[in-house]
């Protein structure tokens, strides 16, 4: 196995080594259930076959609760015990921790997401058979918060390699995904037209917005990837500044 | 087997190393040395290619750290300070993944384990979590996980440091046991244990070399032997030839100075402080020659009352001190420079003579430019005085020189003035 994927593979299971990740999975688990099926009527009162309301709180909820969690740790944690001395000086190379590291957090936040695929599972193909669902906008929102989930656990990543402080990178983590995912909603009330459009163009929720609508727009797929891209170069970059400061 | 060539390293305005080169051979095992800062765990991060250097060249087993770091950390065991594990894991689990990472594959690794697990003494931890071993457990774990592919140089960084007593001396041992066959640098302040397993040693300060050989010549590097001479400031020893003579009159403290700086090769006489009523002394003689016999003839004549008298063994750590507080100053640099290094690598060491010695000049040129250059801002806060304390020399005993230095003379009544750290000791 390449080194990659034996560090993937020690970080995704090291998720379970502490009741962390248990913690925050069955919260955010319990937590979007109760707003999918019950707040301001939920799912119910909107009489629709429809999982928008799902697309709609899932992200946020990625956003500030489950995945500053799941990357704080990543590299802060190991410079701050110094077993990140011991993890390079094992014949790894430095992009190789890098995406390592980052493949092990995604793995988790995609577990997460693949636990509400029960959702539409249960109640459309399954047990309530509360009628039937279109799937384009199912597939479509899902490929989108794969992508979602890809990029902000790269900007996770990258706070917590240039802090060896899990708390800092969390909120940092945590205050630069709240802005990018609320962009969307002040976007339009910010009264400087240029501002405006960078604010609309860089907003996370704008761009989910359409593929929860079941339009996959090649603009938003570069968006994604072109964040993941720009944040793990970063990440690579900081971690080999530690050869020179 | 391992090549430093003029590493320096720079943190900011911070120099942590300044062209630091030495070698290290096939099959030795080399005690690297130095108080804390000195750049012990600089230079291994570089040659373990965890950090660069802001100059010179190092290589390891024939790959340069700059060009192959991936060559060199295959070969490498590499143990950082305080063995850094991860704790939520199994002793088991670590181990596996450290060999995962180094391509080992399950049955090699298997293999491997069970002479780690004897070798380390792991065989009842191997299902513990790491977090719940002791020090010296993590210790053994660490050693364990730089063993797993069976590297050709290990090296280790203060592989004994947060240890107790007993586990230092085992950890000693494990790295003596794995030592037969395989090259090791291995760094750490405490040197008993370089003592105890070393046979060569490299000492830096202030992120220079300032001493590399064996630990014989490194111990004889001061050139000196040190005596303090403690005589009673109020009587006289009744029935002595002075005392028959007429002398009736304690001496006075330069009195006595002058009688003792008139023996034969007595380079330097200084008072040492002293809180009863006794004038104390420490003489620096020349190394090879005893001169005890003529202190106590001296004392007899003049009929003092002699309180103590002893001759300092020079440690290893009267050396390492020597050498690493002042070593700014540049006379000290020029002592340190021995060109008789290769006859002595020679006599002691004959099959890694050649290489090591001529390692061993070639340092000590470097160092002596260096200091040239560093003496400009070289601060004179050591003095003299300081200085021959330290530099006292034998190959006696190992004896803690500076600690009995401290106390020497608020002694109360003890003898034996050959013991370890005893309590300052006195002869009536």
């Amino acid at each position: 196995m390449s080194p990659t994927l034996t560090i993937a593979k020690r970080e995704f299971r090291s998720n379970f080594d502490s009741p962390l990740a248990y913690v925050v999975i069955c919260l955010g688990l319990i937590m979007l259930g109760f707003i999918f099926f019950f707040y301001n009527g939920g799912f119910w009162q909107a009489d629709r076959a429809s999982l928008g309301q799902l697309f709609f709180w899932l992200p946020g909820g990625l956003s500030v609760l489950i995945v500053p969690v799941v990357t704080m740790r990543l590299l802060a944690e190991e410079k701050r015990s110094g077993t990140l001395e011991m993890l390079i000086t094992l014949p790894v190379r430095d992009h190789e921790v890098v995406l390592g590291k980052y493949l092990g957090a995604l793995g988790l936040v995609l577990v997460i997401l693949l636990a509400t695929l029960s959702y539409p599972l249960f109640m459309f193909w399954g047990w309530w058979h509360l009628g039937s669902l279109d799937s384009g906008p199912l597939l479509a929102g899902y490929l989108g918060l794969i992508l979602y989930a890809a990029a902000t656990v790269s900007v996770g990543l990258l706070f917590s390699t240039l802090t060896d402080s899990q708390v800092i990178a969390f909120f940092i983590t945590f205050f630069v995904l709240g802005a990018l995912v609320l962009m969307g909603n002040f976007a339009n009330s910010i009264p400087f037209p240029a501002v405006r459009t960078v604010a609309s163009f860089i907003s996370f929720d704008a761009r989910l917005a359409s593929f929860a609508r079941g339009l996959i727009n090649t603009r938003d797929v570069i968006y994604f990837l072109s964040v993941t891209a720009l944040c793990l170069m970063a990440s690579f970059r900081a971690l080999e500044r530690r050869k020179w400061a | 087997m391992i090549e430093a060539n003029g590493l320096s390293k720079r943190f900011g305005a911070a120099r942590a190393l300044d062209k630091v080169s030495f070698e290290v051979e096939r099959g030795e095992v080399v005690g690297f040395l130095g108080p804390n800062g000195a750049g012990k765990s600089t230079t291994m991060r570089i040659l373990t290619c965890f950090i660069s250097a802001t100059g010179g060249t190092a290589s390891v087993h024939g790959h340069d750290v700059f060009e192959e770091p991936l060559e060199v950390r295959k070969r490498i065991g590499y143990l950082p300070q305080r063995a850094p594990l991860y704790g939520e894991m199994s002793v088991w689990e670590y181990l596996n993944f450290v060999a995962d990472m180094r391509g080992l594959d399950q049955s090699t690794f298997k293999k491997r384990m069970k002479s780690i697990v004897e070798v380390c003494g792991l065989a009842q931890s191997l299902g513990k979590d790491i977090n719940t071993l002791s020090h010296g457990y993590r210790q053994r774990v660490g050693l364990g996980q730089a063993l797993v592919h069976d590297p050709p140089i290990l090296i280790l960084d203060e592989p004994t440091s947060d240890l107790d007593p007993n586990e230092k001396a085992e950890v000693i041992k494990y790295i003596k046991e794995i030592g037969k066959e395989r090259t090791i640098l291995l760094s750490t302040h405490n040197l008993s244990e370089v003592e105890a397993a070393c046979a060569r040693a490299i000492i830096v300060s202030k992120g220079r070399v300032v001493a590399d050989g064996p630990l014989d010549e490194i111990r004889a590097r001061s050139g000196k032997v040190r005596y303090v001479v403690t005589v009673h400031e109020q009587k006289v020893y009744e029935g002595g030839e002075g005392y028959r003579a007429g002398a009736r009159k304690p001496p006075t403290a330069t009195e006595v100075q002058e009688a003792l700086a008139k023996l034969p090769g007595v380079t330097a006489v200084s008072e040492l402080p002293t809180d009863d009523k006794a004038h104390s002394f420490q003489l620096m003689g020349a190394l090879g020659a005893d001169i005890r016999p003529e202190i106590f003839a001296l004392v007899v004549q003049k009929g003092w009352l002699l309180l103590e008298m002893r001759r300092d063994s020079q440690s290893l750590e009267d050396v390492f001190k020597a050498l690493t507080r002042g070593d700014e100053r540049r006379d000290r640099g020029r002592k340190l420079a021995v060109d008789e290094d290769e006859d002595e690598d020679l006599d002691v060491a004959p099959k890694r003579a050649v290489a090591a010695g001529a390692a061993g000049t070639d340092d000590d040129e470097d160092d002596d430019e260096d200091r040239d250059d560093a003496d400009d801002d070289a601060d004179d806060k050591d003095d003299d005085d300081d200085k021959d304390d330290e530099a006292a020399d034998d190959e006696d005993d190992d004896k803690d020189a500076d600690d009995e230095d401290d106390d020497a003379d608020d002694a109360d009544a003890d003898d034996d003035d050959d013991d370890d750290d005893e309590p300052p000791a006195k002869k009536a």
